[in-house]
């Protein structure tokens, strides 16, 4: 899986998560939470989302590294290197 | 389900977003009932906002409201969370509301003032524990459905209810019995946001629990200052109903069961 693979998942995901979501408009370096205004709940709904859909364990211990866009895309990346 | 009575999709109107076909609407057509009130109750934010202010304006005007605070330490909670979930996937992971909630449910066991109603009769006691859990919905409003006998479920078993209440209150998918059963309201601000909340009682409930965001903040344990994440706990209670003292009584009661979260 390719990292344009892995941002068209999350892109897709948090538009499951945020309908109002407009992709070309988020800053990719800011807080995801913030950004979008999503909650606990809805986070932990990504988490479950993303390794159901990429075949990864997130571990909550690294939830920190899914703060931005741009750090959960390297983030997904390198557990996906893990996983293979 | 919709094949399995004989309906066809394509000609039914969704009352879901976007149109979506919901259960119920599947439900409306195989009972017949073409028009007629829906059984469920859709995401009309502008209805929402109405209902709101309704209830709202009679609560400050009806409800004689006392309003008490205290700080918890969530030192054990976080901890007794963190190692409960490093060994769960994620479907099964809990979240601090969830502790939050059950606490509030055991504590209600021994304060029954504060679950139940006020009515022209005055206080009457819940026939169970029902916790309404305001949700908030994205583009504004909030909805708070009952988790019903919060006291009586497990851990895991509360999870699972606000998860799907949570997402059903979002797709406008909640029953309108849900929404009438709640006995006492309790308000998470989740982790973002302010510290402190000060409830509008929901009437005809007779008080509401409040929890701000967890912050790190100094605090003191056999002498020394820490740094501990604390989270401020508020009731606001009918002072028909009850009394200061039982209030306080009650909320730290609520405090004390958070340091013990695996008896919850």
């Amino acid at each position: 899986m390719t990292r344009d693979d892995i941002t068209a998942v999350l892109i897709e995901e948090l538009g499951q998560i945020a309908p109002e979501t407009d992709a070309s408009r988020l800053d990719p370096n800011a807080e995801l939470r913030e950004e979008l205004d999503i909650d606990s709940m809805d986070f932990l709904n990504l988490v479950t989302a993303l390794t159901e859909r990429l075949a990864i364990d997130i571990p909550e211990a690294d939830y920190p590294n899914l703060a931005t866009f741009n750090h959960a895309v390297d983030y997904l990346a390198q557990r996906l290197a893990i996983a293979e | 389900m919709a094949s399995e009575r004989g309906i066809a999709l394509a000609g039914l109107g969704g009352s879901g977003p976007g149109g979506a076909i919901l259960y119920a609407d599947v439900e409306r057509a195989a009972a017949g009932a073409v028009s007629g009130p829906a059984p469920t109750k859709r995401l009309d934010l502008k209805e929402m906002r109405r209902a709101i202010a309704a209830a709202m304006a009679r609560s400050k005007r009806e409800i004689p409201h006392y309003y008490l605070s205290t700080t918890v330490d969530l030192t054990s909670a976080f901890a007794w969370l963190e190692a409960a979930n490093a060994t769960r996937s994620p479907t099964q992971r809990l979240l601090l509301a969830a502790l939050l909630l059950k606490a509030v449910a055991r504590a209600l066991g021994e304060a029954p003032e504060f679950n139940g109603f006020f009515t022209a009769a005055g206080f009457q006691p819940g026939s169970g524990i029902h916790i309404g859990t305001a949700i908030a919905i994205r583009g504004g409003g909030l909805v708070a459905p009952a988790i019903r006998d919060a006291d009586k479920l497990s851990l895991d078993e509360l999870m699972a209810r606000l998860r799907d209440l949570v997402t059903r209150a979002r797709s406008g998918a909640l029953r309108s019995s849900e929404l009438s059963d709640p006995t006492i309201t309790v308000t998470n601000l989740g982790e973002r946001g302010v510290e402190t909340v000060f409830g509008v009682i929901y009437p005809p409930q007779v008080s509401l629990v409040g929890f701000g965001i967890p912050v790190e903040r100094p605090w003191a344990v056999a002498g020394e200052v820490v740094a501990r994440r604390v989270l401020t706990a508020t009731l606001a209670a009918d002072h028909r109903a009850s009394d200061g003292h039982r209030g306080a009584l009650f909320l730290a009661d609520i405090d004390r069961r958070l340091q013990s979260p695996e008896t919850l």
